[in-house]
């Protein structure tokens, strides 16, 4: 145990490190077969308010052997404290040095956080490479969204889960305990064991080749026993599936400061765009009964004030009006708010806005995502102006008169015309306002907010290349042109942020040498402002020998081997393809509960009415 | 939970002691408010809730604690609509606390907290610039006066005589180390932050000013007291 008091008093916000939270798990370590240090690349605020983290947390700790502590990044003014008094990465709970402990597993939530990561890893005293860490050190797991493709950071980790881990993780943990205990474990002796475990992705495994393209020519296993694809871990069914009902009490503010409860996994819908929306599938919900059983016992276990209902698309979960009926009946008499984030402007209603306290603030939010319903249909977003013209009307009349729309610039097929519709359509919003009789006394505001299109792996766009930052420049200073009324307030995203977020998603195995480099000159947090810096990444590159628009701006072919092909995430590559082609028809896909339309993913999880499973 | 609204006066007082120690000092006394709410709302502890649109349950400290003292003797009060018994309340706000803090006692209060007048602190300095001596040096700085610039509420700065506000303080070597044990205002009018003798200790004696773990220094809150230095209730 570290004395990290006295270097405390030196820090901003010193509550971020001090652990010791109401409903944190301490055990005692003599007892402990397995100690898992869980690595959050962030602020403890951000990573605190991380729903999957806390369900793994939770799952781990349910087994006897095994303790899981929490780690989250220091912030630089710390980690200067700590390299200076010789203090390596410690966990929260029991103030022990990461670098003994038997796994140090890492989450990786968005590209950005991989400077972070790789630097915790550093700060650990550990190297950072897999290869250079001997027997003793700590075997070192990455899982999260981005080990959907975590081939930027292969070389960094031994082992990624893929998929859901609630279930696989304590497979893993007991296949350490299991070998430890009859003496069969080495390193590589548990990673290859662990590689034959369903959701589990060995990247030493795999012999890797390029052609003089830079574009993959091999990518293979190396041993006869190792998986050529790894299919992606689903929890079958949420209804029994572990939740954590004993949440740890924060002191500090965090980003989500409520409780956060999950109502359904997947999203019916299949924007082209949308990473989450293809790599969820398929959709499995939770009973009414169960989420109403799980919210009692947390406002028992937590005295939260607040409780958001989490999903991809909440509107889409089929027993919302029953589900938020039961709430609603306990929760009103103990001041309990309810909040329903993720809302589609199609769905609307009297009744929700009647219902949902979050509803009663100013303002309402919608992501139309394109600006004409050409665009809209060519990256099946399924949504029609007259919706969100119906939506807004009942807001308008409900006495709201803030509105929010979110867009996006440099989607595939996009022209000048599509931009131009956003303003039309922000302006169709102003309008709506006041055609309305009865309106609310505050002046109508319009916000536009349009980011950059990042292609993701794994979904119809991964082929697409970006738009060069030349063009999205210009695509955002047309819009900005565009838009004169003064009741529409216009943002947009820094390009050269989505820019780095294309390179690294869709990135290979050849980027770790460059996040190495970033790392050693110090750069980290990414994701945040004041370290952001893409002139240094530009240095980087260039010094790396590496050319990111080889990553973001390049069109890859169908018949290429991509860098994540060696994970499934149940949807069929073909589907893909398919999908991929109808966005330049500007043909639109129905969704999940309208027509199946054979993604594939129905080979995981339970026999569910709109995704029947493949006899 | 919430049952018929009482006026305030209708409802019983009753007052928690506990500890707040080790890393937990720093956390704010705002952050302490919030987890208090949210202990009460736990423990199943009908108090008074604050009227208006947003309704919180009510909490009162004696005197909020700075980050980074340690105290063994924290005070704040709640209110109950449905009577219950004292030993209960105990129990269940002890169930719900977290392990690092400790509830010590729960009771009828004897006096409001505006009749708090001193509180009694340990402050240990640890610095191998230490010598026998310096426990002079540190009663001597304190004996007459000391003056520090303060920035007030308002923004302003002003200069005050930190002996104006010390009932006692006796510093003491050991080990290496200076144990001060000194008794300070904490009345509405005249309440003193322990910081400020670090800091006074700081520019006059020359120790505690590097940033590495070798120099060091704790606070600990150890009583609170009335007017005649017996402990309040």
């Amino acid at each position: 145990m570290q004395n990290i008091s006295t270097i405390l008093k030196s820090v901003q916000k010193p509550g971020r490190y001090t652990g010791g939270e109401f409903g944190q798990i301490v055990k005692d370590k003599s007892k402990m077969k397995l100690r898992v240090a869980f690595c959050f690349p962030d602020t403890y605020e951000i990573g605190m308010s991380n729903l999957g983290v806390r369900i793994l947390y939770g799952a781990l700790n349910q087994l006897d052997d095994v303790w899981c502590e929490r780690v989250y990044a220091p912030w630089p003014d710390m980690e200067e404290q700590m390299r200076k008094n010789n203090i390596p990465l410690f966990a929260l709970e029991s103030k022990d040095s990461v670098k003994d402990f038997d796994i140090m597993a890492i989450s990786l939530q968005y590209e950005l956080c991989y400077t972070t990561a790789v630097n915790m890893i550093d700060l650990a005293g550990l190297p950072i490479y897999a290869r250079d860490r001997d027997e003793n050190m700590p075997i070192i797991l990455g899982g999260g969204p981005c080990a959907y493709n975590a081939e930027p950071v292969a070389d960094f980790f031994d082992i990624f889960s893929i998929g859901e881990g609630e279930e696989a993780l304590p497979e893993l943990a007991k296949l350490y305990m299991q070998m430890k205990e009859n003496g069969t474990y080495t390193k590589s002796a548990f990673l290859r064991e662990a590689s034959h475990l369903k959701g589990f992705y060995v990247p030493s495994l795999y012999n890797v080749e390029y052609n003089d393209d830079g574009t993959i020519k091999l990518f293979e296993p190396k041993y006869e026993d190792v998986p050529k694809k790894v299919e992606k871990r689903v929890v079958e069914d949420l209804n029994t599936s572990y939740f954590p009902l004993k949440p740890i009490m924060p002191y500090i503010e965090t980003v989500h400061d409520r409780i956060m409860l999950e109502t359904f996994r997947g999203c019916i819908r299949g924007c082209r765009f949308c990473q989450a929306g293809m790599v969820f599938r398929p959709v499995r919900e939770k009973s009414a009964e169960v989420l109403n059983k799980q919210a009692k016992a947390i406002y028992e276990n937590t005295g939260y004030t607040e409780i958001s209902l989490t999903s991809l698309s909440i509107s889409d979960y089929s027993c919302l009006h029953e589900a938020t009926d039961m709430l609603l009946e306990w929760t009103n008499p103990k001041k309990v708010n309810l909040s329903l984030p993720s809302l589609r402007a199609d769905s609307f209603t009297k009744e929700l806005m009647r219902k949902v306290s979050s509803i009663r603030s100013s303002g309402l939010t919608f992501a139309p995502e394109a600006g004409t319903q050409r665009l809209r249909d060519a990256i099946n977003k399924n949504l029609y102006e007259e919706d969100l013209m119906n939506a807004v009307r009942l807001a308008f009349k409900g006495g709201k008169s803030q509105v929010k729309l979110y867009f996006m610039n440099g989607l595939p097929t996009e022209t000048y015309e599509d931009i131009e519709g956003i303003s039309t359509l922000a302006k169709r919003v102003v309008d709506e306002f006041y055609k309305m009789p009865i309106r609310p006394k505050k002046p109508v505001s319009v916000t536009v907010s349009v980011s950059c299109f990042v292609p993701k792996p794994h979904t119809p766009f991964q082929w697409e290349p970006q738009n060069s930052l030349e063009e999205l420049r210009s695509k955002q200073m047309f819009l900005a042109e565009k838009i004169t009324d003064k009741k529409i307030r216009y943002n947009w995203h820094e390009a050269k942020v989505s820019r780095l977020e294309a390179v690294f998603s869709k990135g290979d195995r050849k980027l770790s040498k460059a996040i190495a480099e970033a790392v050693k000159r110090g750069m980290k947090f990414d994701a945040w402002d004041e370290y952001f810096s893409y002139d240094n990444w530009m240095d980087v590159f260039a010094t790396c020998g590496i050319d990111p628009d080889f990553y973001a701006t390049r069109r890859m072919s169908y018949d290429e081997i991509l860098p994540w092909d060696v994970i499934d995430i149940g949807v069929n590559k073909s589907f893909l393809i398919s999908e991929s082609k109808k966005a330049y028809e500007n043909a639109t896909t129905p969704n999940c509960k309208e027509k199946c339309s054979g993604c594939g993913a129905n080979k995981l999880g339970k026999e569910l009415t709109w995704c029947p499973k493949r006899k | 939970m919430v049952s018929e609204k009482k006026i305030e006066s209708e409802m019983l007082p009753v007052r928690v002691k506990f500890s707040k120690k080790g890393n937990l000092m720093y956390i704010s006394h705002l952050d302490l408010a919030k987890t208090m709410q949210r202990i009460m709302v736990r423990a199943d502890i009908d108090i008074w809730y604050s009227e208006g649109f947003n309704p919180q349950p009510k909490i009162v400290f004696a005197v909020p604690l700075p980050v980074g003292v340690e105290s063994d003797c924290e005070l704040l009060d709640i209110r109950i609509n449905t009577p219950m018994d004292l030993n209960e309340i105990k129990n269940r706000i002890s169930k719900n606390f977290p392990d690092e803090m400790k509830v010590l006692d729960v009771y009828v209060p004897e006096l409001k907290f505006k009749y708090l007048a001193y509180i009694d602190y340990t402050i240990k300095l640890n610095s191998p610039k230490i010598t026998e001596q310096t426990a002079n040096d540190v009663e001597n700085l304190f004996k007459n006066e000391c003056n520090v610039t303060k920035i007030t509420k308002s923004g302003n700065e002003k200069v005050v005589n930190l002996c104006e506000f010390i009932n006692s303080l006796k510093a003491e070597y050991s080990n290496g180390k200076i144990i001060i044990s000194t008794v300070l205002c904490a009345d509405g009018e005249r309440y003193l932050n322990p910081e400020l003798l670090i800091e006074a200790i700081k520019k006059n004696l020359n120790i505690l000013i590097s940033d590495t773990t070798d120099e060091y220094y704790s606070i600990l809150r150890n009583k609170m007291l009335n007017s005649d230095l017996t402990e309040f209730k």
